[in-house]
């Protein structure tokens, strides 16, 4: 290899062989052209959009018509200033996702968190059993799962309106009047997404040292004393990780909301990635609704920024 | 070693290449491996009507040795046709403004009179549909108004009139108090609703570029749809998404809690599924007049030319195909999906055969007063706020009023009035 270079031309690659540690070199050409397709597919189908999407962004965009021009920052103020039609669809599709996510991420985490520990206290012969139930849910497509969920939460002889009469209870409309629709949408959201989380926990409860709640039995700690000294701080970067993931997914919502309320009552459970679709592909105006997609995404990333930093403020 | 790298490197280019490479199966020349032009026809049939248009399309490539129609029945045939390629496109009667405006369409006046067709040869009320700006931007293929289906065992007679609901209403519930006349959805038809009443009481939305709804006549017409719910009893509260065919198809059983209603205002694409729930017991009749004189609202279907075909080959194969789906015998087998053709000559064999097509023999005979979506920019954007958001608490809120819902009404304007204004220059 000719040129300057600041790295050798051949890297040790280190292999073991029945304990015995071994070197193969392989030469620099090599170790870049096994990481090309890697980096040539992050750049096209990450790198690629993003960029594109932030240039689409600051121009005047129609799906149909293409390019009509730049300007500027035009489409950010206007979702942005109050009092047109963009910014009153980009608000209240934000104010609802935010509804959804405050009181999604905590039952999401926690249910699945609590459903673990249950799972984990099991006999390990049971455990495979449980574990898969609990998890088949999360291979049911959305359009199922919001299928089943509007049947049984019709307001007009639903399943739960129907048991709900047989115990002297009156009807609810579930899916036409809050706070019932965020409710039903809740359910099924924890119903369809919670067997993800629980395996990651149940994965991190394996890791958990054993012998430390033996030596925490032998002090005379109880449950709650094993719990918050010994298996929390043990699976804190899972927990973390959760609950970072559950407000992306939660600030994702669309198939629900969109097959199971269709946005209603009164747009009360549109969703923003619900206004960004009807921006884009029935208003054609893929400008607005690429500067509402990076606004979201800043929303999004700020949220979880703050909510690493204060996880791990103490470190 | 070189010669190694230099293959590994061009065997990743190809891969991503191939990868990232069209997927054309016709190829870019738009014809087939024996020479026929392939005329690729989009459309969002995927219900049970989507084989009756196959049956159309089928008919044709079977007689033609110089076309083929491919087509394409897709969820989200709008999408799909804004990012693909195609040559025939099906747009509903109230879209045809906005996709002229933004250039989706052109006129489709010179295939329509290579294929023999004028647009004289539709009833008025769809010719009027298609014909604006002075040219014709469509062939219109159906009008699917408000139609009524009621269940004969619970009303023999279809209520045609507010009285007639009224005196149903209680005489049902005499029966079971969880028994109506009639249903209103708070989602899925408001706008099917909220028109039919303007029609039928003769107010004119349409102020300039923009629907205006904040009219204190059209508020007080509105106010109906509330006393049949809240004064009434003609209705049951809080029917969601599709609650009229919900409540429509449900049985009341002693001591539950599901409402049931003797009949239902809603599209008539439900025909096959309420068809088989009450067989001969299902009667069919036009929207009842509410107001003060004979209106109906609903959709339409046309078929449109998009503006990127300007082959004239290709023109000429639509003609062909658009010839021999618009001669009556064939277009028949639209009528047989449940659908009431538009053009004039099918609707004489409809009407000769009302046995055999009941649904469109029976909705054909609405067509004089039906009134169809204006031809406005974004006409469902512009009342996206009026049916998602007033018309639902309007059948929502017991304490609703005229002067709250003129507020309301007013919000619905501004938005109108603010989307209007995105047309293209």
């Amino acid at each position: 290899m000719g040129g300057i270079s600041f790295l050798p031309d051949e890297m040790p690659f280190y292999l073991t062989d029945g304990g015995v540690l071994r070197t193969m070199r392989i030469s620099r050409t090599w170790s870049i052209v096994m990481y090309l397709p890697f980096l040539i597919c992050f750049v096209l189908f990450l790198i690629v959009p993003l960029v594109y999407g932030i240039w689409i962004s600051l121009h005047s965009w129609s799906v149909f018509g293409g390019n009509g021009g730049f300007v500027g920052f035009d489409n950010y103020i206007a979702i942005l200033t109050p009092g047109n039609i963009y910014s009153t669809s980009f608000y209240l599709g934000l104010k609802n996702t935010l509804i959804f996510v405050a009181i999604s991420v905590v039952p999401l985490v926690v249910i699945s968190l609590a459903l673990a520990l249950l799972v984990d206290a099991i006999p390990k012969k049971l455990k495979v059993y449980f574990r898969t139930i609990f998890f088949i849910s999360y291979a049911v497509s959305v359009t199922a799962v919001s299928a089943i969920f509007k049947w049984l939460f019709t307001g007009n002889g639903g399943y739960v309106n129907n048991l709900m009469n047989s115990i002297g209870l009156s009807p609810i409309n579930w899916l036409n009047e809050q706070p019932y629709a965020w409710v039903s949408i809740l359910v099924a959201t924890i119903w369809w997404t919670i067997g993800f989380n629980m395996i990651l926990f149940i994965n991190a409860l394996d890791e958990v040292d054993e012998t430390m709640y033996e030596a925490s039995s032998l002090d005379g700690a109880n449950w709650w004393d094993k719990f918050a000294y010994i298996t929390f701080p043990s699976i804190k970067g899972v927990f973390v990780f959760l609950t970072i993931i559950s407000v992306i997914a939660s600030f994702n919502l669309y198939g629900q909301t969109l097959l199971i309320t269709a946005g209603g009552p009164a747009q009360s459970t549109q969703s923003l990635i619900m206004v960004i679709q009807q921006m884009v592909f029935t208003q054609n105006n893929l400008g607005i609704g690429s500067a509402m997609a990076i606004v979201m995404g800043i929303v999004m990333m700020a949220i979880v920024a703050a909510q690493y930093f204060y996880s791990f403020r103490k470190e | 070693m070189k010669s190694k790298v230099l293959l590994s490197v061009l065997l990743i280019v190809a891969m991503i290449l191939s990868a990232c490479g069209g997927g054309g199966g016709s190829g870019s020349s738009g014809e087939t491996a024996d020479g026929k032009i392939v005329i690729k026809y989009i459309n969002g049939f995927t219900g049970g009507d989507g084989e009756y248009m196959k049956k159309i399309t089928n008919g044709f490539n079977e007689s033609q040795d110089q076309y083929v129609v491919e087509e394409s029945q897709e969820k989200d045939h709008y999408t799909k046709f804004k990012t693909g390629n195609y040559d025939l496109v099906l747009i509903h009667s109230d879209n045809l403004q906005t996709y002229r405006q933004d250039n989706m369409i052109q006129d489709i006046g010179g295939v329509l009179e290579t294929a023999g067709i004028s647009p004289d040869d539709f009833h008025p009320v769809a010719k009027e549909q298609v014909t604006f700006d002075g040219a014709t931007f469509a062939v219109p293929l159906d009008i699917h108004p408000m139609t009524m289906f009621y269940n004969k065992k619970l009303s023999p007679e279809a209520p045609m009139t507010y009285d007639a609901m009224i005196d149903l209403t209680q005489n049902l519930q005499e029966q079971d108090p969880n028994l109506y006349a009639t249903g209103i959805p708070s989602g899925g038809l408001p706008e099917w609703f909220y028109m039919t009443i303007a029609a039928q009481n003769n107010i004119n939305l349409v102020d300039g570029n923009h629907l205006n709804f904040a009219q204190d006549e059209f508020a007080e017409a509105l106010m109906i749809y509330h006393d049949m719910i809240y004064k009434d009893n003609i209705s049951p509260a809080g029917l969601g998404l599709d609650g009229e065919f919900q409540a429509f198809m449900k049985q009341v059983d002693e001591g539950g809690s599901a409402v049931q209603t003797a009949t239902a205002l809603t599209g008539p694409w439900y025909y096959q599924a309420v068809k088989e729930a009450y067989g001969d017991d299902l009667g069919i009749a036009s929207a009842p007049q509410l107001g003060n004189q004979p209106g109906v609202y609903g959709g339409g279907h046309t078929v449109a030319l998009p503006s990127s075909v300007q082959d004239e080959e290709k023109k000429a194969g639509i003609a062909e195909f658009l010839k021999y789906m618009y001669t009556p015998e064939n277009l028949l087998n639209w009528a047989d999906s449940g659908q009431a053709p538009t053009h004039l000559a099918t609707i004489e064999l409809v009407e000769q055969d009302a046995e055999k097509y009941p649904l469109a023999a029976q909705n054909v005979q609405q067509f004089d007063s039906f009134v169809g979506a204006p031809q406005l920019y974004q006409y469902r954007e512009q009342v996206r706020y009026m049916t998602e958001s007033v018309f639902p608490q309007l059948v929502g809120d017991e304490g609703m009023t005229k002067d709250k819902l003129m507020s309301e009404l007013q919000k619905a304007t501004d938005q109108a009035a603010q989307v209007a204004e995105t047309a293209p220059q």
